[in-house]
């Protein structure tokens, strides 16, 4: 029978390495999407989702189970996506290729599913909008479109009321629909 | 702020499912009906699909050993006895708190220094030599003492009367000077 | 929310003109241009137990003089220039010349001359705190002691 994350947390505060391996096998694809909608940047989300499981671990003991697993788990990957955006801005040389130079060069963008994304320039120009949301505000966009989570959690996660995390979307969404107003 | 704004304004908790029965209810009717909150719909509607494309499409799945090797060698990893402290103050230290904490800071300073000026004898630091300083006395042949009082912080420069009663003070002259 | 985010710039501002405004007012405290010279005439005895309300604020200075009574005579206060002087009247046909001499580390140095007519009593040059004092006493005077509280104030 599959436990669940508080027992595998209250095991893996025991000591039980293989319960935090089984945490980490349940979250970490999708802590990665997370990450790397905010980071736009392959290695850099691949990084920061290592080293927010490796920050888990060293912290297991401080979860006291207020929230639930995943809430914490992704409250510490979009802190730490946020601090490496902003110090993304203070050292713009480090700034990489961004996904799709990367992705298409390597032949790995899924065909589209969605149909509204077939215009290249349309993709070209929401990445362009979505990098210019301040970190605060593509946290919001990003949980609520890749992960569809209530405002609720998402206030949860980022550690911020229902009513901020309302207002962040409305205003994130106003701004993108106006950069994009030809294509929508 | 008409109705068809504060339509607007709603239809994003309303595709997210986040208003109730009874609030969801006017804005689909208003919604249905109405030509430009319709396009207002139908435009964020698109700006999702959008997003959904751009962001879900980009995340390639992840092979999970290579992953968690990599988690467990950082686990494993012996740290610099630096590395923890640079940890605590990163997640205490944070931008927002720097930026409040700064301005604190100063004015707390300020206050501080100035308190001596707005409550006199309180000097920051302990009270910083409030006694007079006498640098150069003459008293032209008379006997003169320099006193000082520890608990009213005073100097006292006292002349004595001359012994051949230059100065005659009567039946006090017993008792002139300051006993401390 | 904006006003949220630029709260802390603002508090940051505020705090530089909060620094802006003190160093104004250091500085001047470094270069003040007069000193105000406060003469208080005191009369100390032994006679009764009275003590002047006039002189409350010099209570605890006068009673660690161990006389039963004080009772203000005369209070002058005149500004005078840096390396000026000043004269006041003393009760008992004494007068007390005062010139300000210089102002380093919020202290003023005083050179001070108390005279009987033409015959000078004492000489002497006095280091005291911006707004303090010190006492000057012992002169006899109608069947007590006069005692003069000298202090000075940059201005």
């Amino acid at each position: 029978m599959q436990l669940s994350d508080r027992e595998l947390v209250q095991r893996c505060q025991a000591g039980e390495m293989n319960a935090f391996q089984d945490l980490v096998s349940r979250y970490h694809q999708k802590v990665y999407m997370v990450i790397l909608g905010l980071l736009r940047n392959r290695e850099d989300a691949l990084d920061v989702a290592q080293e927010t499981f490796f920050r888990a671990y060293r912290k297991i003991n401080s979860f006291q189970g207020d929230s639930s697993f995943y809430t914490w788990i992704y409250r510490i990957a979009v802190n730490m996506s946020i601090d490496a955006q902003r110090r993304q801005k203070r050292n713009p040389l480090d700034f990489r290729a961004s996904m799709d130079g990367v992705l298409e060069a390597q032949h790995e963008v899924a065909k589209d599913p969605f149909g509204d994304v077939h215009d290249k320039e349309l993709r070209e120009k929401l990445v362009q909008a979505i990098n210019g949301l301040t970190p605060e505000h593509k946290a919001v966009i990003v949980l609520r479109t890749i992960e569809g989570r209530s405002y609720k959690d998402i206030g949860e996660i980022l550690g911020c009321s229902e009513g901020t995390v309302m207002s962040r979307l409305h205003y994130a969404r106003k701004k993108l629909q106006g950069k994009l107003k030809a294509f929508l | 702020m008409t109705n068809c704004e504060n339509i607007r304004d709603s239809i994003g908790r309303w595709l997210d499912g986040e208003l109730s029965a009874g609030e969801s209810e006017p804005v689909r009717a208003h919604v249905a009906a109405c030509p430009e909150c319709g396009e207002a719909r139908r435009q964020l509607e698109s700006l999702q699909r959008a997003l959904r494309g751009v962001l879900l499409t980009e995340a390639t799945p992840i092979e999970f050993m290579p992953f968690w090797r990599e988690v467990q060698r950082r686990i494993n990893q012996k740290r610099a006895w630096y590395e923890d402290f640079l940890d605590w103050a990163r997640e205490v230290f944070t931008a927002p708190r720097i930026a409040w904490g700064v301005p604190a800071v100063i004015v707390l300073l300020l206050a501080a220094v100035s308190l001596d000026s707005y409550f006199p004898g309180t000097r920051f630091g302990g009270s910083r030599n409030s006694f007079a300083s006498v640098e150069s006395i003459d008293a032209h042949g008379r006997s003169v003492a320099l006193l000082r009082e520890n608990e009213s912080k005073t100097t006292v420069i006292w002349l004595y009367q001359n012994e051949e009663g230059e100065n005659e003070t009567g039946e006090d002259s017993s008792k002139s000077g300051p006993t401390f | 929310m904006k006003l949220a985010k630029i709260a802390p710039s603002l508090a940051l501002l505020f705090s530089l003109f909060l620094i802006a405004q003190w160093g104004v007012a250091g500085a001047a405290e470094k270069s003040p241009q007069l000193v105000q010279v406060t003469i208080r005439s005191i009369l100390a005895e032994n006679k009764n137990d009275e003590f002047d309300a006039k002189l409350k604020g010099m209570e605890q200075q006068l009673k660690s003089l161990k006389y039963r009574s004080y009772r203000s005579l005369k209070d002058d206060s005149k500004s005078v220039a840096w390396q000026g002087t000043q004269s006041f009247d003393i009760p008992g046909g004494r007068t007390l010349t005062v010139a300000p001499q210089e102002f380093q580390g919020n202290r003023i140095s005083l050179k001070v001359r108390l005279t009987e007519g033409d015959k000078p009593v004492v000489d002497t040059t006095v280091k005291i705190p911006n707004k303090g004092n010190f006492i000057l006493g012992g002169p006899p005077h109608e069947g007590g002691t006069l005692i003069l509280s000298i202090s000075a104030a940059a201005q």
